[in-house]
């Protein structure tokens, strides 16, 4: 019996003493204890770890400590987030995309006050109610990279509008599908079914030029009716995927397999993000011979030329931070001079801070030069009201994109069928 | 009572209770929580949520795409099924003392210990459409005419997944045969080939039912692996196209976490676990009562 006390008396000391080791941590100090910063970029995680950021941090807030979480993809990471959302243990610092950003916004502190969103040319932008949940690291822009000695070898220039960039991929497609019957004028990755996003999610913005169409589109009842622009942009892309353009066996090839194909020239024109340079180069192309170009979606050169522009990876606080003054510091810290400029020097994706200007690669500036009077579209990604109507819909835009190759495939009956779920989920969840 | 003998006691209970508490925790009340789930409309972020009652039943069975990808999972299963006899006569002949047997166990289970993601994201450019080994294969066999669009054609889709699935999984249950016929007591053999019996003979009427439970066992791992296959779809089509090679799993995964109704994703949960136990059941009286013809056992 003796014994057992003395066993209870020192657990019961024990866990006192835990207890008092873990208070001793709280200081007065709110630039002191640990951070977590979540996040699933691998070139930025690269950069975190040979530019030694947690030493650099700490050079400026000797007490903190940052603990980064490397999770495997995007995908992963909202899986992850979410998981933690419910237990109440979200990071202190994760990032958002602006169509996550709805779903998180209940768990993010507002940023207004930092220097940092103040200098940010994008953060505005993507504010909820006037506060800012996240602060965008770059700006990510949408371009078409094409081989110009295959355009110039089959006799076609760069488009400037909708029907003339059908005509061109047509053309191409015709003439190197004579010689090679597994060449790709237009190179998407649709097994997949994100790669047709350039189409499928900036479309509708891109003809309407405005950014925040899929808000629109959740105080409507019958959105995908005749003449409204989600149909209208869905129209031109079913009309041009199932031109044949897209090969031989477009719903057979993933985007690792397009962007090899496309550094192999076996594709002349690959639609993606800023992004995919790295990636062509990695895939061991000369790029001498590649060029980019904004996708033109008007139908005439009478209508601007619009280009979609959106703020990536936006940098937030969660409301489960114990420290978030200090996590706000980190933020702070992360867009001054002591840190972003090099993280940007290293990224292909362009600046989204006002104080540190970026030039762009000479290959994607050829975009810019080509489209002097082109008109930015923000893209505001998905707000509440849309993401709920999609959840009850499962209205997945980019599957659709791909199911319009598929055999048997309806767009008027799809169209129809939309417009009737659409009706019901808003009943259902008391939209106005 | 002695020292020695409490001792004992305390051993045997918390031997016997650390483990239940563990199975109580981990098992049993997130299985019950998946029931109480299943009857909400939680979007697994909000801390709220209401009970709707039935509702979440009643819109699984309404949607047509669970089902066509539960469609796609019978591929998988009947094939697999088609391959345990198979795999057993694999590991007969694998037992049996035939020269090079360790590097044929060795090849026949290489395929089960990579690692999945790899598997199927080496099987998406083996089937490829442009540069794909399976077609420059045909061609070099003057097949042309056979060549497909084997992750794109919705007839063929599933066969081709299934095909990978074959492929990685068909060595574990030949192994899992070679153990059990390799645990036989080897007298009973001998005595039945001083008999007289033949090899037909003795693998029916000895080894078969000498492995009866690594059968039952194989026979249910095949249900349980063919309802909730989940990575090659997801690798090699993502479902694709369409649902043409969706599954229920991946299914149950996207209405979780792509369209956040973890409602009714826990109900479709809750219909698997009893989709495995009913067929298993059917399955276990096709074969014991129909095919074996067994009486009670």
């Amino acid at each position: 019996m003796r014994r057992f006390s003395l066993t209870v008396a020192l657990v019961l000391v024990s866990i006192a003493a835990l207890f008092a080791a873990g208070g001793s941590e709280t200081t007065s100090d709110p630039m002191s204890g640990t951070i977590t910063f979540a996040i699933w970029d691998n070139n930025l995680n690269a950069f975190i770890e040979e530019n030694d950021m947690v030493g650099k941090f700490q050079e400026v807030y000797p007490n903190a400590e940052i603990e980064v979480e490397k999770i495997k993809d995007d995908s992963e990471y909202w899986n992850s987030m979410r998981i933690r959302t419910s237990g109440g243990q979200l990071p202190d610092v994760m990032f958002n995309k602006p169509f996550t950003l709805a779903r998180f916004q209940d768990y993010l502190l507002d940023l207004s006050g930092l220097e940092a969103a103040s200098d940010n040319i994008l953060a505005e932008g993507y504010a909820v109610d006037g506060k800012i949940l996240g602060i965008p690291m770059t700006a990510g822009y949408e371009y078409v990279f094409y081989w110009k000695d295959l355009f110039e070898e089959a006799g076609v220039e760069v488009p400037t509008t909708w029907p003339e960039f059908v005509e061109v991929c047509k053309q191409l497609q015709d003439y190197y599908g004579a010689q090679d019957p597994d060449f790709i004028a237009l190179g998407i990755g649709l097994k997949d079914e994100w790669p047709d996003y350039p189409f499928m999610e900036f479309m509708p913005s891109l003809i309407n030029g405005e950014g925040d169409t899929w808000n629109v589109m959740a105080t409507q009842d019958r959105p995908f009716e005749e003449g409204t622009d989600i149909r209208t942009a869905y129209e031109r892309v079913y009309e041009l995927f199932t031109s044949g353009v897209l090969g031989k066996d477009p719903l057979g090839l993933g985007n690792d397999q397009i962007n090899n194909l496309f550094a192999a020239k076996k594709v002349a024109i690959f639609p993606s993000g800023d992004w995919s340079l790295q990636n062509i180069i990695n895939a061991g192309a000369d790029v001498s011979e590649l060029g980019t170009f904004y996708l033109p979606v008007r139908m005439s050169t009478d209508e601007p030329y619009r280009v979609i522009v959106q703020g990536d990876s936006l940098m937030g606080v969660t409301t489960h931070s114990d420290n978030p003054e200090l996590a706000k510091a980190f933020v702070e810290w992360f867009y001054s001079d002591a840190w972003y400029p090099d993280y940007l020097a290293y990224v292909s994706s362009s600046s989204s801070m006002a104080s540190f200007p970026k030039e762009k690669d000479p290959i994607l500036a050829e975009s810019d030069a080509g489209c002097p009077d082109m008109e930015l579209v923000t893209y505001g990604g998905a707000g509440d009201d849309f993401t709920a109507i999609q959840n009850e819909t499962s209205f997945d835009y980019k599957k659709l994109g791909a199911q319009m190759l598929t055999e048997g495939f309806d767009l008027d009956a799809t169209f129809e069928d939309l417009n009737t779920r659409w009706t019901e989920a808003r009943a259902k969840l008391g939209i106005e | 009572m002695g020292t020695n003998a409490r001792q004992r006691q305390v051993f045997i209970l918390s031997a016997l209770l650390i483990p239940t508490a563990l199975l109580i925790a981990f098992v049993v009340v997130p299985g019950l929580d998946l029931f109480r789930l299943s009857a909400t409309n939680w979007d697994g972020l909000a801390p709220d949520y209401d009970y709707i009652g039935l509702d979440n039943y009643k819109k699984m069975f309404q949607d047509g795409n669970l089902w066509l990808s539960l469609r796609n999972n019978m591929v998988y299963f009947f094939l697999h099924l088609l391959m345990i006899p198979v795999e057993l006569a694999f590991a007969v002949v694998l037992n049996s003392k035939m020269r090079g047997a360790k590097f044929y166990k060795t090849m026949v289970f290489l395929p089960y210990i990579i690692n999945g993601v790899a598997v199927s994201y080496a099987f998406s450019y083996f089937f490829s459409p442009v540069n794909g080994a399976m077609d420059a294969l045909l061609a070099a066999l003057g097949l042309e005419e056979l060549q497909q669009s084997w992750l794109s054609n919705p007839s063929i889709v599933n066969f081709t997944l299934a095909f990978v699935s074959l492929w990685r999984f068909s060595g574990y249950h030949v192994i899992l045969f070679l153990a059990a016929l390799q645990s036989m007591p080897q007298d009973i053999m001998e005595a039945a080939q001083i008999d007289g019996a033949s090899s037909w003979q003795l693998f029916r009427h000895i080894q078969v039912p000498s492995i009866m439970l690594m059968v039952d066992f194989v026979l249910f791992d095949n249900i349980r692996g063919a309802l909730q296959v989940f990575d090659i779809p997801f690798i090699l089509t993502n479902g694709g196209p369409g649902y043409a090679s969706s599954t229920f799993t991946l299914y149950t995964i996207n209405t979780a976490f792509k369209f956040s109704n973890f409602g009714l994703a826990a109900t479709m949960a809750v219909a698997i676990m009893f989709m495995i136990v009913l067929i298993y059941l059917v399955q276990n009286v096709l074969i014991h009562k129909v095919l074996l013809k067994e009486g009670r056992r």
